[in-house]
């Protein structure tokens, strides 16, 4: 699951700055880029994210990455390691 | 008097703990990972034995009165139990361990119908006195929130950081509250009685305070700051 979280994450910030490209993603992501197509098309089906003109977050994926940096916190704060 | 203020305190705590369930299960609905069912269920049981507890103080004149100090007795240690797997797993990777930690948890709700079975349900075996097992449950239980406060101070140690050290001392709180029960166990001291349940009402308070600094603190983090900003602009 982790994956998935820090994948909206670095489209989050790609889509705000310009047109998302996924090497740059992948790179940052660091997994094979067909898995990170396949996590792609994954994070569309549940709506999450749009891939339109660019790939960008939608309302339900800004609000799971909001929840998703508070249980973050929350974990951290409780003493447990998310890896 | 003292008897109504116990159960009182008993209340609370249960109610403490049934609220802190509401948010110990996020990380499982967030991550879905397994290991971190341990939280919930460790603080659900946690609520479940100190409903025993303040019912066995309410009927002190029943029958049923042993029956119910031994439910908490199990209880309080199996919810101990939950919360060290759960620490024990959180610093393994997620793809080799899930067995285990599946495996474990199915082994501790194993136990718990066993030990139920075992004390409750005939042929009755002979067990030690209430007395006796309650001071070895006690060690047990101290020695799971050692283990839990070691663990998150060495995790506030390598990332210092002020939010990060209430869970240790709330941790560190409950078992000084374990110790005191010990000690009420042995010399049968009214104040260590008390204070037990002082060190766990303030231990349960901290996590209250951290649960409500996490979810509903007025903290402006690094996304939720970047979106907000976007929302503003457009």
């Amino acid at each position: 699951m982790k994956i998935y979280g820090d994948l909206l994450f670095i489209l989050y910030r790609e889509s705000r700055k310009e047109k998302v490209v996924l090497t740059r993603v992948q790179l940052k992501i660091n997994v094979p880029f067909d898995r990170l197509k396949k996590y792609i098309t994954e994070l569309v089906e549940l709506g999450l994210i749009e891939d339109e003109i660019s790939l960008k977050l939608t309302e339900k994926g800004k609000s799971y990455i909001r929840e998703y940096e508070k249980v973050l916190d929350f974990m951290k704060r409780m003493g447990l390691t998310y890896q | 008097m003292a008897d109504l203020i116990l159960i009182l305190m008993e209340a609370v705590s249960a109610i403490l703990c049934f609220i802190l369930v509401r948010f110990m299960i996020k990380p499982y609905y967030t991550t879905r990972e397994g290991r971190y069912l341990g939280l919930p269920l460790g603080f659900g049981f946690l609520g479940v034995s100190y409903i025993f507890m303040g019912l066995s103080l309410y009927f002190e004149a029943f029958l049923f009165v042993e029956d119910l100090k031994w439910l908490q007795l199990f209880t309080q240690a199996y919810a101990v139990a939950f919360l060290a797997a759960t620490y024990f797993f959180s610093k393994k990777t997620a793809e080799n361990k899930r067995l285990w930690w599946d495996l474990t948890y199915a082994a501790l709700i194993f136990a718990l119908i066993v030990s139920y079975l075992v004390v409750f349900e005939p042929p009755m075996f002979s067990l030690p006195s209430y007395k006796t097992v309650d001071e070895y449950f006690r060690i047990f239980n101290i020695v799971c929130l050692a283990y839990i406060s070691i663990h998150t101070l060495k995790s506030h140690v390598s990332q210092p950081d002020p939010k990060t050290i209430w869970i240790p001392i709330s941790y560190l709180m409950f078992g000084f509250a374990q110790y005191s029960s010990l000690i009420w166990s042995l010399d049968s001291s009214f104040s260590a009685y008390v204070g037990a349940h002082l060190l766990r009402l303030l231990g349960l308070s901290i996590f209250v305070f951290v649960v409500y600094q996490a979810f509903f603190g007025k903290r402006m983090t690094f996304l939720k700051g970047e979106i907000e900003a976007e929302e503003a602009t457009a």
